[in-house]
């Protein structure tokens, strides 16, 4: 390992990589990039490659972890064997079961877990390379795939960490910064900065506390700007996409059943029939039965803690 | 594996494909997917490789480090190679220790390898008995669009032709290249009643009863071979498979390793 | 009409009245739950780009048999949750040792939810006209949140598909679809699906569409007279319908 630098902030106030106290390091966020999973983002962060990817809601074996009234989030950060400088043991170590534990509880008051009872929600996060920050950058990575999945979501959650140099607090921690630094304080907020994860070690006064944790707020909401803008422009021409107004975004049902009935065995000779009924008769009135219409209008102002029990059932029967 | 029942008609219909002579994304018999190589993508792996075989995506890792030879090998380098079915590659994978079709892909990677001479062990001892390199090889699978075995093979060995031995850093000398003698490539070919093709996707690689994969080096002779799945084969589609195999090594070795040789 | 991408978490209306399908209410605003695209039809929904099944009653899927129990059926409906297809709920009086040569694991078949109860228990049923086990035909897949495009306004799409193509559709609003028809016509609305998914923000794809499957009937028609078995070959099909498809993907591709 490297020796210890002998300062981490110059005269002119930047760090060994040139970045500014508060600066970030650059990020890209890809969206999509694997095609087995039902959601999945590539980010760099840095020196740092992670891939997350989520799968379901899809059924939870074995049984006896499933939940009645939501699903469960099961989230597995993971290193690679080569993303770091000495080869790590593939499989979990104690400190990946750790940050796994934690990572996953950051998503909990975001994810509407009450929809889907008795399932699973998996996330996965693997290290390809390792630099600093991995814990932060998997999460960031991780709520995009989340929302890519199509899972509902109150909101995206980001991450970053502070830390201390010098005596001097600076955002999103480089790599030797990490090692040799006297505090590191990883965060995780939500759209409204709650925050959902924290972790630190070190050595803070609690005035610096007090000035780190708005720091690194500050550090999460560029972080944000950036989930959303990659989510955003996912589609290259997103300033023009075209829903035209004829288009059914629900089912029509009762156009359905129509046509899911009609053919019965054989190949038959409805077509001329379906010709005249069929276009006219259905308007663009919503039917009730809509499938997909029901099931969020019930999040109303409630308060947080009473939602996951008591919605449960009614949002999907009504 | 694969937990998931694959519906009859699916099943039916790649069947059916086959014996007009199709396959379900229009490719030849004899022809593979897309393959997409990239190399040193990993800073902190001593050589890596991004590879992709139409959906399948795995990315390899090379790292060494100094260890003790094997007693029996006293003077030669050691290799290991283990692959992991990240459950992030496919909802049929799941979280845990490696189970037997990982280890057996990791095996006749490693197998393909080892045999085939490509690594002039002797090259990575340091000190005869005490100190060799030992070459990590990690296979990460990232997606699983079937055939992750060529993928892996190929990404074996382009990591290991991009390898720098970092033994500046290691206090044992200069940095030298991976002593490279041969480049042994692994193509699988399946059997779906009585077809043989290469490079099966997922679809077909479910469908198939067996696989069999033919590792071979730049002169054409062969290394490694894997038989795998429930089926049999006969005699003469054995010969076949190994000489479809051995002319698409080449095509593929001339196609996506040749530039890499260092 | 404003048409948005929008993202978990963004502010759509200061009006809680207007929280419509995939959107939540705090503080007397409205949030989107959901990635997808903003519709300000009546209320404000957000229509996701990608989503898991979720079974609702009177639902029409498409099920594969991954079990056969003693009065059961279960069925993979391509959702988190399994159906049951209680043996009474096949149209047919059947003994129990017979269940297995009526439909085995790995069967496909047309089927209706019956209900869903609090947790999730999903009841099929066959008892109606139009479902049945499928011997024939193919399932493609597609994503549960397109199945609307498919259906098309008052069915229009799936009634010109079946016109089209010639062929028996039903579709499943678990992104299944089953269609039965002649290989080639099999082959050209397999396209043509594939077509709506790629360009399902667009308009007039209903008409574009159709003028596919006709091109495309038409090359196989000729080579039918010519008796060239390979109907594959895309040198045949027409210049500019591959033009108006390329010009088309490149509009919507992302």
């Amino acid at each position: 390992m490297n020796d210890k630098p002998e300062k981490f902030i110059d005269e002119n106030g930047l760090r060994l990589d040139g970045r500014q106290i508060d600066e970030i390091r650059p990020m890209t966020i890809k969206i999509g990039v694997l095609s087995r999973a039902d959601g999945s983002c590539y980010l760099e962060w840095g020196n740092n490659k992670i891939l997350a990817a989520v799968y379901g809601p899809r059924e939870l074996h074995p049984r006896r972890l499933q939940k009645a009234d939501s699903a469960l989030i099961r989230y597995r950060y993971n290193m690679a064997a080569f993303s770091v400088e000495d080869r790590a043991r593939p499989g979990p170590s104690r400190r990946s079961i750790e940050i796994s534990k934690v990572s996953r509880e950051a998503f909990e008051p975001v994810v509407m877990t009450h929809l889907y009872p008795s399932a699973v929600i998996d996330v996965f996060a693997e290290v390809l390379q390792a630099d600093a920050g991995t814990r932060t950058a998997a999460i960031n990575a991780a709520s995009i795939a989340l929302a890519d999945a199509g899972i509902p979501m109150k909101g995206l959650v980001a991450a970053c960490a502070v830390g201390k140099v010098d005596g001097k607090l600076v955002l999103d921690l480089n790599k030797p910064e990490d090692n040799y630094g006297e505090a590191d304080l990883p965060i995780a907020i939500t759209q409204d900065g709650e925050i959902t994860l924290l972790q630190m070690d070190g050595d803070l006064t609690q005035e610096e506390f007090k000035e780190a944790v708005k720091l690194c707020k500050e550090g999460c909401y560029q972080i944000l700007e950036m989930q959303k803008e990659a989510l955003k422009t996912k589609f290259s021409d997103d300033a023009d996409i075209d829903i035209p107004d004829d288009i059914d975004e629900d089912v029509d049902v009762e156009a359905l059943e129509k046509c899911d009935t009609e053919d019965s065995g054989e190949e038959d000779v409805s077509d001329e029939s379906e010709e005249d009924e069929g276009s006219e008769d259905v308007d663009d009135e919503e039917e009730p039965e809509d499938v997909e219409e029901d099931f969020v209008d019930t999040v109303e102002e409630k308060t947080d803690d009473e939602e996951d029990t008591t919605e449960g059932g009614e949002v999907r029967e009504q | 594996m694969s937990n998931e029942v694959m519906s009859v008609l699916k099943r039916d219909y790649i069947y059916n494909l086959m014996l007009k002579g199709k396959r379900t994304d229009g490719r030849a018999f004899d022809e593979v997917r897309d393959i997409e190589v990239k190399t040193n993508v990993i800073d902190k792996a001593e050589g890596s490789a991004w590879v992709k075989y139409g959906d399948t995506e795995v990315l390899v890792g090379v790292k060494m480090q100094v260890g003790t030879p094997f007693p029996d090998s006293a003077g030669e380098g050691v290799i290991i190679t283990s692959l992991e079915l990240n459950p992030i590659a496919s909802p049929d994978f799941e979280a845990g220790p490696p189970r037997e079709n990982a280890i057996e892909m990791a095996r006749v990677t490693d197998r393909g390898v080892r045999e085939s001479g490509a690594i002039d062990l002797s090259k990575l001892c340091i000190t005869e008995g005490e100190e060799v390199w030992m070459v990590f090889i990690d296979i990460h699978v990232l997606n699983n669009g079937g055939n992750i075995q060529d993928a892996s093979s190929m990404g074996a060995i382009a990591a290991l032709l991009t390898t720098t031995i970092p033994a500046e850093s290691a206090g044992k000398g200069e940095d030298i290249a991976m002593p490279i003698k041969d480049i042994p490539l692994g193509v699988t070919v399946i059997n779906i009643g009585g077809s043989l093709m290469v490079d099966p996707e997922l679809d077909e690689e479910t469908v198939c009863d067996t696989k069999i994969t033919v590792v071979s080096n730049k002169d054409g002779s062969i290394s490694g071979m894997q038989k795998s799945g429930d089926g049999a084969l006969t005699e003469e589609q054995l010969l076949k498979a190994v000489e479809m195999a051995c002319e698409k090594a080449a095509e593929l070795r001339e196609a996506h390793l040749s530039d890499l040789q260092n | 009409m404003e048409r948005e991408i929008v993202f978990p978490g963004q502010l759509l209306s200061e009006n809680k009245a207007d929280s419509g399908s995939g959107t939540y209410v705090k503080d007397g605003k409205v949030y989107s739950l959901l990635y997808g695209v903003k519709n300000t039809r009546n209320k404000i929904s957000v229509i996701p780009f990608s989503g898991k099944y979720i079974p609702s009653s009177k639902d029409f899927v498409i099920g594969t048999v991954i079990e056969v129990t003693p009065s059961n059926w279960i069925f993979d409906i391509g959702s988190p949750y399994d159906g049951l297809l209680h043996v009474s709920e096949y149209p047919k009086r059947v003994d129990s040792d017979k269940m297995p040569g009526i439909m085995d694991v790995g069967d496909s078949a047309l089927l209706r939810v019956k209900d869903v109860n609090p947790s999730m228990k999903v009841e099929l049923s066959m008892r109606e006209r139009g479902l049945k086990p499928l011997k024939v035909g193919r399932i493609i897949e597609v994503v549960p949140a397109k199945v609307p495009r498919v259906i098309g306004h008052g069915g229009s799409m799936v009634s010109m598909l079946k016109k089209e193509a010639d062929s028996e559709i039903f579709v499943g609003q678990n992104g299944r679809i089953w269609i039965n028809g002649k290989e080639n016509d099999m082959d050209r609305l397999t396209e043509a699906i594939d077509m709506i998914m790629k360009q399902s923000h667009t308009s007039g794809l209903t008409d574009r569409v159709c003028q596919f499957l006709r091109d495309e009937g038409d090359v196989d028609a000729e080579e039918d007279l010519a008796e060239a078995e390979e109907v594959e070959d895309e040198s045949e099909i027409p210049e500019d319908t591959y033009r108006k498809v390329d010009a088309l993907l490149d509009e919507t591709d992302d």
